[in-house]
């Protein structure tokens, strides 16, 4: 049993490519329930967003899996013109640590973005009501939210902002315990403040006021986004009634003056007022800082702080890396212990089935049924004791997590899983390179080549076409 | 001998504030935070029923057990300030104000160094500490809120970083408000029910207990009255709060060192 991932992402094609291969969000438990109607998955999910289109899935034959899913994505996804390079490739450990990665914005264009873990989960739930998903997508993506979780709230990847206007919307969050009865002041309509305007908005702010020297443009604004106009003139009473600004008008110089505003301000009775300026040159006289209870914030500052933010989530890189390596280890523990599970069971069914077999044919024909029986409890018996010490170091390795190699050398040794007469895909090579982790030299045609990708896993199995 | 609940509510008291200083943000130790807290406070009354059952019985009015009292309140009304306002930052400092009191109870109660306090006991006395000891214990968590909004205030002021491990403003004004509310009236009818104490006692209405109680009150006043008459808020409030807590504190403390020296 193996976990395979093919996809593309914003790291590995162009815009216009990963277009080409999305898959809207109503339709990705329709396709993951495509999927698994093949004879080679076992189980399946898609993840699809703006920046990445996944295919992730649990099979029995990873060669026979990955071909299939490649075959997938380019033609059933896509129209067939995704090249080498632009896609890749992940098994087994490697896909479990890149949908760790994924879950938890490591692998995001932000990052610390926390849509992406939203995103996942929604790729789950359309995957779970397509009953395409079985206990190993399912434990795997119980970890992956577990992991993403545990970044967060551990190494603070996410805490701090990176753009400008999210940095507007933290710095309200710190004056403000809610945003829902706030009034918000938009002065020009720079494009900035608009983005930082939204986040407000999308944070709770619901009462807007728009002034701008054009009372038309102020008016369409207005209507736009949902608040009311209000003229230049009573500009400085309007900024004193809010309690957020964000100020963006072409100026030549500053709008709003300490003079006019600071008499109105004794009226709050200490209410903190956030002005974000995010004018250049700027809207509010830069003596309003010194006002007491007024936080007045421009570009410089706001800069600062997105590139502090920067910085902070750079630093949780390498603990949130280490978080994922952790829950790769518990994960594969896990694997291992199940696919050790499996080849116990199918052992000792293929014992008891030799066992049965040989007994029948050694009974002499005129044997009464009784001494047909104990020659095959005998036989049974015999089998047992021969497989015991086996099984037994088996189920130990599997504690130990090198249960995978012994659980692959038993499935090779006796032949389980294979109908009788046939050979082993990919022979004593195949099982050579699986346990010692070197790749075959000849690897199959457009699968598992080339360079590894960035931050990926170590082990060999993490490369990309 | 002094209950083992009540050192047992201390060390609560002592593990809620480790844990809150060192994660306060994360939601797991948010909520060991306040598990432990709350186990503080019940574990802290069950101390008070056991102060009644010993012989000789702990007198409330004794300085240990007012102490202790005043460290059961600041827990508990930061606790039901959690209802009204998303302050849980502050709360390894509550934790550790509700530690020094208790622990400086459990030592006091241990060494029996209190002073009793003049008079005949009776409902008087019993009302006086217990009002003035849970108005004292509201305006100690009114000046933590006044004091972690000024720090702040003055690093928002600063621009140069922000504060996320703090409340924000809004929040810290209104547990400020919440609990000036609560605990200036409990500090009025403790002044009060003191001078009717005292009145009872038959000694001198001007004594220098009396004398700080109605300066520390008086310098309530300032804030209270400004809320009311205003509805001033923001760094004014806030700083008023400080100061009332400092001049209430070492008027109490002070008196009662006081009390113990001569």
């Amino acid at each position: 049993m193996s976990i395979l991932l093919v996809g593309l992402s914003h790291r590995s094609a162009p815009l216009e490519v990963r277009e080409r291969h999305a898959v809207a969000t109503s339709e990705c438990g329709a396709v993951a329930e495509k999927l698994v109607q093949s004879s080679e998955i076992d189980e399946a999910l898609v993840l699809s967003t703006c920046n990445r289109t996944e295919l992730i899935a649990s099979v029995r034959d990873s060669d026979l899996g990955a071909a299939r899913l490649r075959e997938f994505l380019l033609h059933e996804i896509g129209d067939g013109t995704l090249e080498p390079g632009q896609y890749y490739e992940r098994v087994d450990g490697a896909a479990v640590e890149h949908v760790f990665r994924v879950a938890g914005s490591l692998d995001s264009m932000v990052l610390g973005e926390a849509q992406i873990l939203g995103q996942v989960k929604q790729a789950y739930a359309a995957a779970a009501r397509a009953q395409s998903v079985g206990p190993v997508l399912h434990r795997l993506l119980q970890r992956a939210f577990r992991c993403a979780k545990r970044m967060r709230t551990e190494t603070g990847l996410g805490d701090a902002s990176v753009s400008v206007a999210r940095v507007g919307v933290q710095l309200a969050g710190e004056l403000f315990e809610s945003l829902a009865e706030k009034h918000v002041l938009l002065l020009g309509a720079g494009a900035m403040a608009e983005s930082a305007l939204h986040g407000l908005r999308d944070a709770g702010a619901t009462s807007l006021v728009v002034v701008n020297r054009s009372r038309e443009r102020a008016r369409a604004l207005a209507a736009q986004l949902g608040g009311r106009a209000a003229p230049l003139a009573t500009l400085h009473d309007e900024v004193a009634r809010s309690d957020v600004t964000l100020a963006s008008a072409q100026v030549v110089e500053p709008l709003v003056r300490r003079r006019s505003l600071e008499p109105l301000l004794r009226q709050r009775h200490g209410r903190p007022l956030l002005i974000i300026d995010l004018g250049l040159p700027r809207n509010v006289e830069s003596a309003l800082a010194e006002v007491e209870t007024l936080y007045l914030y421009d570009l410089d500052d706001l800069e600062a702080a997105a590139r502090r933010g920067a910085d902070a989530r750079r630093t949780a890189i390498a603990p949130a890396e280490r978080i994922v390596a952790q829950e790769r280890r518990t994960f594969e523990r896990w694997q291992s212990g199940l696919s050790a599970a499996e080849v116990l069971r199918d052992l000792v069914a293929r014992g008891r089935e030799i066992a049965r077999t040989e007994a029948q044919r050694f009974a002499p024909p005129d044997a009464e049924s009784e001494g047909e029986r104990a020659l095959e409890r005998a036989t049974q018996a015999a089998v047992a004791k021969l497989l015991h010490p086996a099984l037994e170091r088996v189920r130990e390795e599997a504690e130990e997590g090198t249960g995978p190699y012994y659980s692959l050398a038993l499935r090779e040794l006796f032949r389980i899983g294979e109908r009788p007469g046939s050979r082993p895909a990919g022979g004593e090579a195949d099982l050579a390179s699986r346990v010692s982790g070197i790749p075959r030299a000849e690897p199959v045609a457009g699968s598992r080549g080339g360079a590894a990708e960035p931050g990926a896993g170590k082990d060999g199995e993490d490369r990309e076409d | 001998m002094t209950p083992w609940t009540h050192h047992g509510a201390a060390l609560l008291y002592l593990l809620a504030a480790v844990i809150g200083g060192r994660k306060a943000a994360t939601r797991p130790a948010s909520r060991s935070f306040e598990w432990l807290l709350c186990g503080g406070v019940a574990l802290h009354a069950i101390a008070f029923v056991r102060f009644h059952r010993l012989d000789p019985p702990i007198s409330l009015e004794s300085t240990a057990a007012a102490l202790s009292v005043i460290g059961w309140l600041v827990a508990s009304t930061f606790l039901l300030s959690l209802r009204f306002a998303k302050t849980l930052a502050v709360g390894r400092f509550v934790a550790a104000s509700a530690f020094g009191f208790t622990a400086a109870a459990s030592i006091g109660l241990h060494l029996r160094s209190s002073v009793a306090l003049p008079g005949p006991a009776g409902a008087w006395p019993h009302a006086h500490v217990l009002l003035a000891a849970a108005g004292f214990a509201a305006l100690a968590v009114a000046s933590l809120a006044g004091l972690g909004y000024l720090v702040k205030e003055r690093l928002l002021k600063a621009r140069r970083r922000a504060a996320p491990e703090l409340p924000s403003l809004e929040s810290l004004d209104r547990l400020g408000v919440f609990a000036l509310s609560l605990g200036f009236p409990l500090l009025t009818l403790g002044v009060f029910s003191g001078f009717v104490w005292a009145l009872g006692a038959g000694g001198s209405l001007w004594t220098r207990h009396v004398v700080m109680s109605l300066v520390a009150w008086g310098v309530y006043c300032v804030p209270v009255g400004a809320r009311l008459l205003r509805g001033q808020g923001g760094p004014r409030l806030a700083r008023s709060l400080v100061v009332g807590f400092a001049v209430l504190a070492v008027c109490y403390l002070g008196t009662r060192a006081l009390e113990l020296v001569s």
